[in-house]
Formats: C-alpha cells, structure tokens, sequence
C-alpha cells in the first residue's frame, strides 16, 4: 500500500516537472507544433484541396505519426545529464515511467487536436465529401491511434536513450515496425469514420487500439525497470 | 523474360504445366537462401580460426 | 546417450526432409480443367475444347463414349456429345439452345477414372434469349462416380501445381515462429538472469529466425505473382510477415549501435521480449480484423480450413517437423560458432 503511493508520489512530481520543462523550455512544444502545421501545409499546396477519402487518410496519419515522433521520440533524454542522473538514482523506475506515459498522454492529446484542426482548417473534408457521416467516431479515432502509437512510442525512447550516440535514427528504426498494427488499425477506422458505413461495425476498432495502447503501456511498465539503471 | 511474364494464359514459364515452375522457383530460392547464410557462417567461422592461430603464436 | 539423440534428430530432420522433396515432387496431382476454347459460343451447333491439367484424366485407350460432358445454365443440364479425347482435353459437339436461363455456363466433365471435373463460367453464349433450355437440349444428370483417386494432391483452380508450395513456403514460417519463441523465452531468462549465455541464445535465434523470416518473404512474393497475379499484395498476414520481418532487423539494429556496450544483453532482452509480444499481437489478432487472400480466414489464421486433404497432410506435417528441426539444427551451429568467438576475444 504504501509502495503503491510512494509509486503514484513519484509519477505525480515527474509529470510536474516534466510539464515544468516543457513551458520553461517552450521551444520543443513549439517546434512540434510548427512541425505538425507546416507538414500539413505540405500536405495542403501538394494536394490543391482535390483529395480522395484514401490520400487524405494517408497524409492525416503520416503527419500524425511524424509530429508524434518528433514530440514523443526524445522523451527520455531531454533533461540536462545531471537532472537525469539524479533522477536515475533517486526515482523509482515504474513511478517514472508512470509520469513519462502521463506526460506523452496530454503531449499526445494536444497534438491530435493541432493535427485535426489544421486538416481542417487548410484541407478540409476530402472531396465528395460534405462532412463525415461519424465526426465523432474520426475524433476518437485519431485521438486514440495517437494513444496507442505513443505508448510504444515511449517506450522506444526509453530504449533508445540508453544507447549512447545516435539515439534520433535508433529510435525511428525501431519504432515505426512496432507502430505498424496501429497504424493499420486507425487507417481503417478513419477510412471507415469517412465512409457510410454503419457505426455498429466500426466499434470494434477503437476497442481494439485502446486495447492495444493500454497492453503496451503495461508491457512497457514492466519491462523498464530492467533498462532503467541497467 | 516475356516468357516468364506472360499472365492469364497457359503458356509462359511460370504457368505451362499448371504452375509446376512456380514451385521449382520457390525450392530454389530457399535452398540458394539456405546456401548464403552457411556461407556467411563460413567466412565467420575462417575469420575466427585465423584469430585463434595469430593468438597462439 | 546425448550423442546419439544428436544423431537422432539431425538424421531424422534430413530424412523427413527427403521424404517431403521426394513425395512433394513425385506425388501427382488430381486433374482439373483450366479453360474451354472458345469460351464465346453462339446459338448454333459448334464444338468446344476443354483443357485439363494434372493427371492424365485419360488415356490413350479410353473410349469417348466412357466420357460425358454436361453444361449448367443456371439450374438447367444442357447436353453434349463427346468427339475426341486426348490425356488433357476433350472435344465435345454441343447444338447452343436458342433459350436459357442464364448466358454463362458451367462444364460439368464425368469420368470414369477421375470422378467429376468441373470449370465454373466456362464459356458464354452471347445471342441466347432468356427463358427455359427447350426438352430437345436438355440432359439429366449422370449418376456421379467416387473413384479412387490414389494418392494425389487436391486440385485448387488458379493454385493448380503450386500447392506443392505448401511444403516449402509455409514451414518457413512455422520454423520462424518456433524459433523466435525459443529466442524469447531466451531473453525472459535473460531478464532473470542477466547472464551472457542466455544473450548468446537469444541473438543466435533471431538471427537463424530472419533468414527464414526473408526466405518465407521472398517465396511467398513469387508464389503470389503466379497466383494473385502481383508481388505484393494488402493483406494481413503479409503486413504480419513485413513487420515481423523488421522489427526483428531492428532488434539487429540495436545490438550494433550499442556496440561493446555491456548493457547490451538486457537492452537487447527488453526489446526482444516487446518485439515477439508485439508479434503475436499482429499474428494472432489483426487477420481477425480483415479479409485475407490466404486460406484459413473468417478469423482463423491457422490453416484448419484449408482442404488439406489426407494425402497433404501426409507430407505437410513432416514438412513442418522436418524444416523446424533444420532450422533449430542451424540455431546450434551459430550458437556454437559465437559461443567460440566470445570465448577466443575475451581471452
């Protein structure tokens, strides 16, 4: 009992402080977002607003995808090396990883809501579309395949942090197979929100990617006390 | 090469006698597969024994 | 005692083997028809080729008579008369019925020693009128034959003899997939242990895993072509088949960027052991989310809904134990080499 409240003490100052960080240091928030629009302007004067229903889901997941590499990917080697090496020795490792996936869940949020709004605000609907029969279910979609994308996303970069040199590219390698099964997931769901497809039969995917997004989480909070001070 | 390619017909490499090439090719490949990786084993396996000579003498 | 299991085993994967290549190759198939020549027939009498492959559906001595052709329009029998047959066609006369229910018919082929053939859309008829096949056109429908076929591999439309194939291209992955188990139950004790010996099993496993992961890769891109008519094509278990493909490269990946490192078993550990949960993850549950191509779909990834007949399973599940013990067989050598090679530069 009060290991579990040591555990949860733990994840409730990393999380502060990681929030300090991100607004004393408001260039990396920053940069993601300018990442995420300026991609989707790419995305924008490439397309000249003619787009089908399967590029627009394409370019709105490769934007999400990149943005959530660029947010995400460093997660765990940003701190100055002193912070880091206090908070190696004085941290318990599954109340940090607590905080760190915290942290990544409200970065995650606010990203799919940046990513959302400037495709709709520069691309709009795909063509022959007026709006989607399920906005609703396009939201949580593209919230929750950003969820689970970032919960291996995290864990990936507590990997990579631990390789010295070269911790960007590693962490690209070994991320992108193992977002693969999301990936695939919430295209589909997206193409099906899109669609007019019945909602009876679109339920069973963002289950399933909640599903997936909380196994890794778990996986990734029992596995990182092996990395973590190896 | 055209021979090889030709699709929806009978004729052609890959499709006369119902396909039976198809399967010539997949057995090739594995064994050709099978082939190169004992030969990677192999250079390994040299470079090691000339290390542990050096290291002897 | 442990000498002679080695011989045991390593002997019994080369001789199951041997079996498998030789009654994969030898083992004839069942025949079936491939096409109709002409297939765009018109009302009037006129004489139709169909072509057969596999076994000889005939010999040389049959008689046409032995032999009886119907056509199906719809749920109407339309007669035929056989002419000539040859090993792998038959010629029949058929008088085109001015009327039938529907212009695409299917051949129904009877024979004595084979059993009932049959080509679905075999030809067309384009000027027929809709209505009822009238009573002079019409047939009924000989009583069907069992005869016993030996032992022969069923005949697939579009697969024809490249089911052979499923004694080459599917074992490839059992093995990978029973060696990357062995690998991950590697790096859990590795975990556990944190002892180099486990690290050593675990790195030998993935990498005898990925070169049949690749050869699985690349016989199946062929094997796809001549039968979906592309290299590559959307579908699960080839997702499935890519990504386990590189997430395991990863895992290569990330051993060399640690280098020397002597954290890099346990890095190596944790990645593995996310790797292979991640896998059966995409393996086991995504196809269940999409239509396959690959036989054994509606949910189930394994193959008990493909028709393996008794004669398949005969040689598919040697195959199986044959390929998985070859490849644990390459696993030792390069365990052994790298055991050999950790001991020569820690010296």
């Amino acid at each position: 009992m009060g290991q579990t409240l040591h555990t949860l003490r733990t994840a409730g100052t990393v999380a502060r402080l990681e929030w300090q960080l991100e607004w004393r240091q408001g260039h990396q928030l920053a940069a993601v977002g300018l990442f995420a629009i300026a991609s989707v302007y790419v995305a924008f004067q490439a397309s000249d607003q003619h787009t089908g229903a399967a590029a627009w889901t394409a370019m709105l997941w490769l934007v999400h995808l990149f943005s959530g590499f660029t947010a995400i990917g460093r997660l765990f080697d940003r701190e100055r090396s002193n912070v880091r090496r206090y908070l190696q020795w004085s941290a318990e490792p599954l109340g940090l990883m607590l905080g760190k996936l915290f942290h990544a869940v409200l970065t995650t949020t606010a990203l799919t809501a940046v990513v959302l709004g400037a495709f709709l605000l520069f691309l709009g609907w795909p063509q022959g579309i007026e709006s989607p029969g399920k906005p609703g279910l396009l939201v949580l979609g593209a919230w929750l395949g950003g969820l689970s994308m970032t919960t291996t996303l995290v864990f990936v970069s507590a990997v990579a942090s631990q390789v010295r040199n070269g911790s960007g590219a590693l962490a690209a390698v070994l991320g992108l197979p193992l977002l693969l099964p999301q990936l695939i997931l919430a295209t589909r769901l997206t193409r099906g929100a899109l669609s007019d497809e019945p909602w009876v039969m679109l339920v069973e995917y963002p289950v399933f990617l909640g599903a997936l997004g909380a196994g890794t989480a778990t996986i990734a909070c029992i596995l990182f006390p092996y990395i973590w001070r190896a | 090469m055209n021979a090889l390619l030709l699709l929806n017909s009978l004729e052609g490499f890959f499709f006369g006698s119902g396909k039976a090439h198809v399967v010539t090719g997949v057995a090739l490949i594995i064994l050709a597969g099978i082939a190169v990786s004992l030969w990677r084993m192999d250079r390994r396996l040299s470079q090691l024994e000339k290390e542990s000579r050096s290291d002897k003498s | 005692m442990k000498g002679s299991w080695n011989w045991f085993w390593k002997g019994g994967s080369v001789l199951l083997l041997t079996y498998v290549v030789v009654r994969g190759f030898c083992t004839p198939l069942q025949p079936g028809l491939v096409s109709a020549t002409p297939s765009q027939l018109s009302v009037a009498p006129q004489v139709v080729d169909l072509v057969a492959v596999g076994q000889p559906f005939a010999t040389s001595e049959d008689l046409p008579a032995s032999f009886d052709v119907v056509l199906r329009s719809g749920d109407q029998l339309i007669r035929t008369d056989v002419v000539a047959i040859t090993p792998h066609s038959v010629r029949i006369q058929i008088d085109v019925p001015p009327t039938m229910p529907s212009r695409a018919l299917d051949a129904y082929l009877f024979t004595p020693a084979s059993g009932t053939l049959f080509l679905g859309n075999a030809c067309f008829v384009e000027d027929a009128a809709k209505g009822d096949v009238p009573p002079e056109f019409s047939a009924s429908a000989p009583d069907p034959q069992e005869p016993d076929l030996g032992f022969s591999f069923p005949y697939q439309p579009n697969i024809m003899e490249s089911i052979r194939n499923l004694l080459w291209h599917v074992p490839m992955w059992f093995a990978m997939f029973f060696i990357m188990g062995l690998g991950f139950v590697a790096s859990l004790a590795q975990l556990r242990t944190d002892s180099i010996g486990w690290d050593m099993r675990a790195e030998a496993a993935v990498k005898t895993g990925l070169v049949f992961g690749l050869l699985g890769l690349a016989t199946g891109s062929l094997w796809a072509r001549w039968t979906w008519g592309a290299w590559w094509v959307s579908d699960p278990q080839l997702n499935g088949a890519l990504v386990t493909v590189l997430l395991y490269s990863g895992y290569l990946v990330l051993r060399s960027a640690m280098g020397d490192d002597d954290r890099v078993g346990r890095l190596a550990a944790v990645y593995n052991v996310f790797a292979f949960v991640m896998l059966v993850i995409l393996l086991m549950v995504l196809p269940r989310y999409t239509e396959s191509l690959h036989p054994g779909k509606d949910g189930n990834p394994g193959f008990n809904s493909y028709d393996l007949d008794n004669s398949l399973r005969a040689v598919f599940y040697p195959a199986v134990i044959g390929w998985g013990a070859l490849c644990y067989w390459m696993y030792t050598l390069r365990l052994r080499m790298n055991r050999c090679a950790h001991h020569l530069l820690s010296r």
